[in-house]
């Protein structure tokens, strides 16, 4: 890929991530009342002036349920993302840096979490105790802990021999803030950006296929773009507005993500 | 012998390779008296650089410092920097001696850690890798002048860390400051690493090839540079090279090693001069520098 498209995609994809960090901070401030919506007279409209996105079975507005529906995984995914990607680094840089028994119990921890598949899991947690959308993200930034710290343990194991580290022991620096500083701040901050868009892009997809195979996770009337995109089931032939749009939302904010992700990292190690 | 910052004896490292164990230092004994710059002079693989990176406890590989031992006189207090060595070792009848690594590095960790920097440090080769990438020389500098004065206002500490780049003759000091390595050149870089490591203040100076991978005449300005900031023998050097003119320029003593052992030990003056009996290596590295051989068994 060209430097000039990857410039391209950055700012695309920055410019949507930015998008729907924007609708997921203003959706609490708008007021909504999903009952009220209701419109049974207008349902299954397509898209125009009044209705930007058209209405859904129940005559309600999609652009707005779309905008509220953000709600949904939008704290649960912040929440999911700084939880694993602290964990994941804390876990990483111990398990990259030191050693001895501190290190073997890390690793052991890790690996047995990383053993779980994780949407089967989580499926699992759900049939279970049927928690909340904000519960599910945190079994998720667990699942994801074990990802995130193997990216950075590598990442530190390559630091750690690197001559300008060894320099900074050598100058007497304090090993912590080496660790946290010089490897885990300046080195690793692309990365843990990248698995920090990766695990939010996760929660989505985890609302959405939860929302599709049943009945977890945010539940009727309060919208979700997971359970907009399951009326699909019970609309398949008769009307596509309501479920096309979040699909296409949902496709698009997952795609964000992981290629704002992966372009910040990717440009962090060409400049370097 | 109290005047002696450091002492080494008798050290041994060796290395386990594919086909096997190595000795690559094998039985070295040095001294170096307070405020010394004293030569290591040597082909690649003769053992010099890890003689001296044992004294800082940056041997990497393994098992590594096998037997010996280094003091590090610190003023009024010595380190015994391999005391601790024979609790990990195991020594059996048949085979190599065996070493617990793993303990052995967090000993290592928690004797050197208050001697790194302010009491020794080093300044390696090609010092575009050994600053960081993504640190001003600046921010680096200031780090080392922390080190050495942890209790400093931050204005002064950024008057100390501009004056050290005045003091390695920067053209303009401001400016490298600010800069990143990759927008420094080699010689310049070397500089900085040079002001970075006596930001610290040590009173050991570990210089393992400075030059290497430098021009000519950078090398040249480099090696001057080491003899300016030296000659008030504030602190005492350890200059490795395998550049027999280097060595006479800058040290008061120079060692000769070659396959991990110290062929001999003259001062410069006896070497530049041709004074004495030379081992056949030595006479050979002179007269391969168009030098005064002396007395050389080769001749």
């Amino acid at each position: 890929m060209g430097a000039s498209t990857g410039r391209l995609g950055l700012w695309v994809s920055g410019c949507i991530v930015a998008l729907v960090i924007l609708a997921g901070l203003a959706a609490p401030m708008i007021p909504y009342d999903p009952v009220a919506d209701v419109n049974l007279d207008g349902a299954l409209a397509p898209p125009s002036g009044d209705h930007l996105f058209g209405t859904d079975a129940q005559g309600r507005d999609v652009a707005m349920r779309l905008l509220k529906g953000t709600e949904a995984f939008f704290l649960p995914g912040l929440m999911a993302a700084a939880l694993a990607t602290l964990f994941g680094a804390v876990a990483g840089a111990v398990a990259g840096y030191f050693q001895g028994p501190i290190r073997s119990a890390v690793l052991g921890v890790l690996q047995l979490l990383d053993t779980l598949p994780r949407l089967v899991f989580i499926i699992l947690v759900c049939t279970i105790l049927n928690p909340s959308i904000l519960l599910i993200a945190f079994v998720a930034a667990i699942l994801f802990i074990p990802a995130n710290a193997t990216v950075i343990r590598r990442k530190v194991e390559a630091l750690a021999s690197e001559d300008y580290i060894l320099a900074h022991v050598a100058h007497g620096f304090r090993p912590a803030r080496i660790l946290v500083y010089h490897i885990l701040w300046l080195q690793c901050r692309p990365l843990l950006i990248r698995q920090a868009m990766y695990v939010f892009g996760y929660v989505l997809f985890v609302e959405t296929a939860l929302a599709y195979l049943g009945d977890y996770g945010v539940q009727e009337p309060a919208p979700s773009w997971g359970n907009m995109v399951a009326q699909a089931k019970e609309l398949f032939g008769i009307g596509a507005w309501p479920w096309l749009f979040p699909a296409v939302a949902i496709v698009i904010t997952i795609a964000s993500f992981l290629a704002f992700g992966n372009l910040v990292a990717r440009r962090a190690e060409e400049t370097r | 012998m109290s005047a002696n910052l450091l002492e080494i004896r008798d050290l041994v490292i060796e290395f386990d390779t594919p086909t096997g164990r190595r000795r690559v230092v094998d039985g070295v004994t040095l001294e170096l008296a307070e405020g010394e710059v004293l030569g290591i002079l040597g082909e690649s693989g003769s053992g010099k650089t890890m003689t001296t990176l044992s004294v800082l406890g940056l041997v990497a590989g393994r098992p590594g410092i096998v037997g010996g031992e280094i003091r590090l006189h610190d003023g009024t207090s010595t380190h015994a920097l391999l005391e601790a060595l024979p609790t990990v070792l195991r020594r059996r009848d048949d085979g190599p001696v065996r070493k617990d690594d793993r303990r052995w590095q967090r000993l290592v960790h928690r004797r050197m850690r208050p001697l790194w920097g302010r009491v020794a440090t080093a300044v390696f080769q090609n010092p575009r890798q050994s600053l960081d990438p993504l640190m001003s020389i600046g921010e680096q500098l200031t780090e080392s002048v922390r080190v050495a004065e942890p209790t400093l206002a931050k204005t002064e500490v950024r008057r100390r860390a501009l004056e050290w780049l005045e003091r390695v003759h920067m053209n303009d000091p401001a400016r490298v400051f600010a800069s990143y390595p990759h927008e420094l050149s080699g010689g310049m870089c070397q500089r900085a690493m040079i002001a970075i490591a006596l930001a610290c203040q040590p009173r050991l100076l570990i210089a393992d090839e400075p030059t290497t991978g430098l021009d000519s005449t950078v090398r040249a300005e480099i090696v001057a540079l080491f003899r300016e900031l030296m000659a008030d023998r504030r602190r005492s050097m350890l200059y490795i090279s395998h550049d027999i003119r280097e060595v006479l320029h800058l040290a008061d003593r120079v060692i000769v090693m070659r396959h991990g052992r110290v062929l001999e030990t003259a001062s410069s003056a006896a070497l530049r001069d041709g004074i004495g009996t030379r081992a056949e290596y030595t006479a050979s590295l002179l007269a391969a520098s168009g030098l005064a051989v002396g007395q050389g068994d080769a001749a």
